[in-house]
């Protein structure tokens, strides 16, 4: 999306609130143009003004509510959700089309004998690339796109501060991210329910539970997921901070997904892995074992949350003390 | 640069100190709180304790854990050989799950990405499932097949088991000397450390270290250190453990809906060739000697490579080619040559293998120079 069109995006949410621009302004610091368009973030209150200063939490919220709306409005992002969402009615077509010849594998048998399978089976497929994509693409532009489009220095202008402006910033990939893995599992269960037979589900290690439990699984697995996900939006937004190219920190942190991959690929290397991100992303399958692997998802979301520790407090070190040239 | 920025950088500094230290905490934990410290004792009287506290009652107690199984042998590259394949434990690490409830109710269950294989053995019956090929089956174990193969060693009932210690000892004293470290701790249990050294010279290992629980004498783990390297070249035992009756769930196993169902009985096939078999083994064992004694001993066996290649591919179904398996280790063997003769020597970690050309196969945990040494024995 151009410059012109984001602009125009705001414009269209924030006009109504012109009027009541100058009661919010802080004098002096940025001038009358400019700080229409930082204003224009808030999205229109329906009461009309709001008092300067009397809603500071509530302009926390105000903020990642406007971001959110940006987010969700922007065509790449739909268009990104709409492939996530049909990969899986693809691979539920094509495993339709496979075991309706007879010849049956395992994990074709297991998802051809259950709707709710093909949920874990789409998830192990796009986890490790698609999604990510996704998600480092908005988490990755969420700095470094406001930067390079000229609009950071007056969303800074506004009373909010560079840490608060951070953590909208990153809430907001965290929310696409969940939103990114809800779309998956969502398109997956109703591809399954409408290709395949429901029943109860044969977990991996050959016990059989029922429909509620497998629903519940699912659940677990797309709050996993999810989180995976986030930590992954936690090193592309501190990418975010050191450049002002936006393609520049979504490559660069698909880069270090694809790295890890073959890194990971690499048998002598085997000590190593446990520490790269992507070795977690799959061990969602845990929740597939009786009893389910708590360890293996313990694990998981530690790593996940020491990475979103590291990698935004970079992103906070960086971005606090940056320079805000443009 | 500003004092500031020194300031805000010290934040994710800090932060990757904290997790790095998370991450290193459990060496560093016991390392700093010192070693857990148990009450000496002897080889002997360790191994009477062992052996009186897994006799009574039935064996091992309940139990549940993970195992993990690493092997870093420094054998050649091998060619991508199947996960179950046997072969694949040659290298790398594996982990399996066990839950252990008595001595007839067992499940082993080893997960692989999105898959599962499982065997579970509850009372007289016993299950092996495979969620990648979605096949169950039934084992049955024939009777008195198990009788006959029993090894003729002491049952440890028909003495005490201070007189199961003596007899242990006796004869691995000879060439062994063992000790005990009471120091150690496997999967957070302080354990006794049973090491074995070899006395001879030129042999490969430099100890066996065999950790018992030091509460239920159970054998935790199992490592072999090769001579010259810190790390155990090949090590077994458990990373995480309860001594918990694991829920009984784990032990009943139904076959899924739409999964296959197959029976397998065992010792059928035994009985069956068992007479061919017998023969062979006497016809091998015949031309097949022992050069050397205890940890230095090499064996020599007749062998010829094309009667491997065409053979063996009849008896292996699944995983890798074992005749690209035998080119490519030989690849990496390297010629060699003395009065003996001349032949090919494979060297890894633990064992050392010398193919020589006049159709010998020697096989030891010895030094080159010690197998070499043997092939001169005519």
């Amino acid at each position: 999306m151009s410059t012109a069109e984001k602009a125009d995006t705001r414009a269209a949410t924030g006009d109504p609130e012109a009027g009541t621009d100058a009661a919010r302004r802080t004098p002096g610091l940025v001038p009358v143009a400019e700080t229409m368009r930082t204003t224009e973030r808030h999205p229109p209150e329906p009461s009309g003004a709001v008092p300067a200063g009397a809603g500071r939490p509530w302009a926390f919220w105000r903020l990642l509510g406007s971001e959110l709306g940006l987010t969700f409005r922007r065509p790449r992002n739909l268009v990104m959700l709409a492939v996530l969402g049909a990969v899986p009615v693809i691979i539920g077509i094509a495993l339709r089309v496979v075991a309706s010849d007879g010849q049956m594998g395992g994990m074709i048998q297991d998802v051809a004998g259950n709707s709710l399978m093909l949920t874990f089976v789409s998830f192990s497929f796009l986890v490790l690339l698609l999604m990510p994509v996704a998600v480092s693409v908005v988490a990755g532009d969420s700095i470094a796109g406001e930067a390079g489009a000229g609009t950071l220095r007056y969303l800074l202008a506004a009373p909010a501060g560079r840490t608060r402006l951070l953590l909208v910033k990153y809430l907001n990939a965290v929310v696409f991210a969940y939103a990114v893995t809800a779309v998956v599992a969502l398109s997956a269960l109703l591809t399954g329910l409408i290709l395949f037979p429901a029943g109860p589900v044969t977990l991996l290690s050959g016990t059989t539970v029922s429909v509620a439990d497998g629903l519940l699984r699912i659940l677990i697995t797309v709050g996993y997921v999810g989180a995976a996900m986030a930590a992954l939006a936690a090193i592309a937004l501190a990418l975010s901070t050191f450049t002002e190219v936006s393609i520049g920190a979504i490559a660069a942190t698909l880069v270090l997904v694809i790295v890890c991959q073959v890194l990971r690929a690499i048998p002598e290397l085997g000590s190593i892995t446990p520490y790269l991100l992507p070795t977690r992303f799959t061990n969602f399958d845990a929740v597939l074992r009786s009893p389910i692997d708590t360890g293996a998802l313990r694990e998981g979301l530690l790593a996940f949350g020491a990475y979103i520790v590291l990698f935004g407090s970079i992103a906070w070190a960086r971005f606090s003390g940056k320079d805000i040239t443009s | 640069m500003r004092r500031g920025t020194f300031v805000r950088w010290g934040v994710p500094i800090a932060a990757a100190a904290v997790i790095g230290g998370a991450i290193g905490a459990g060496p560093v934990i016991a390392a700093v709180s010192g070693e857990p410290v148990l009450p000496e004792r002897s080889a002997q009287q360790l191994l009477a304790d062992a052996v009186a506290a897994n006799s009574k009652d039935g064996g091992l107690p309940p139990m549940s854990g993970t195992v993990q199984q690493t092997a870093s042998l420094g054998l050649p590259a091998l060619p991508q050989a199947g996960e179950a394949s046997p072969l694949s434990l040659l290298s790398g690490s594996h982990e399996v799950k066990v839950w252990y409830g008595a001595a007839d109710k067992l499940r082993v269950a080893m997960p692989t990405q999105l898959n599962e294989t499982n065997l579970i053995v509850n009372g007289g019956q016993a299950w092996y499932w495979d969620s990648s090929t979605n096949t169950a089956t039934k084992l049955t174990i024939k009777a008195g097949a198990r009788k006959e193969h029993e090894l003729p060693t002491p049952r440890p009932t028909d003495l005490t088991p201070q007189q199961v210690a003596e007899r242990l000892l006796a004869n691995v004293d000879q060439h062994t000397a063992v000790r005990v470290i009471n120091t150690a701790e496997v999967a957070g249990r302080p354990v006794y450390q049973l090491v074995l050294a070899p006395k001879a010279e030129g042999s490969l290992v430099q100890e066996i270290r065999i950790a018992l629980d030091g509460e239920t004498y159970v054998p935790l783990q199992v490592q072999v250190y090769a001579k010259g390297s810190a790390e155990p070249a090949f090590q077994v035992g458990f990373t995480q453990v309860t001594f918990t009756p694991p829920a009984a769930e784990n032990f009943t196993f139904t076959p899924p809906a739409g999964a296959k169902v197959e029976e397998q009985t065992i010792g059928a096939d035994f009985a069956e060739n068992e007479e061919q078999r017998a023969e062979h083994a006497k016809d091998v064992a015949g031309q097949a000697k022992v050069v050397g004694e205890g940890w230095a001993a090499v064996a020599v066996v007749p062998f010829s490579l094309e009667n491997l290649k065409t053979e063996a591919p009849a008896g292996q179904e699944r995983g890798a080619d074992p005749g690209a398996l035998v080119d490519s280790v030989l690849k990496s063997a390297t010629p060699v040559s003395g009065t003996w003769g001349s032949g090919k020597l494979i060297r890894t970690k633990l064992v050392t293998a010398l193919l020589t050309d006049d159709g010998r196969l020697l096989v030891g945990a010895v030094t080159p120079e010690e197998i070499t040494k043997a092939a001169g024995v005519k």
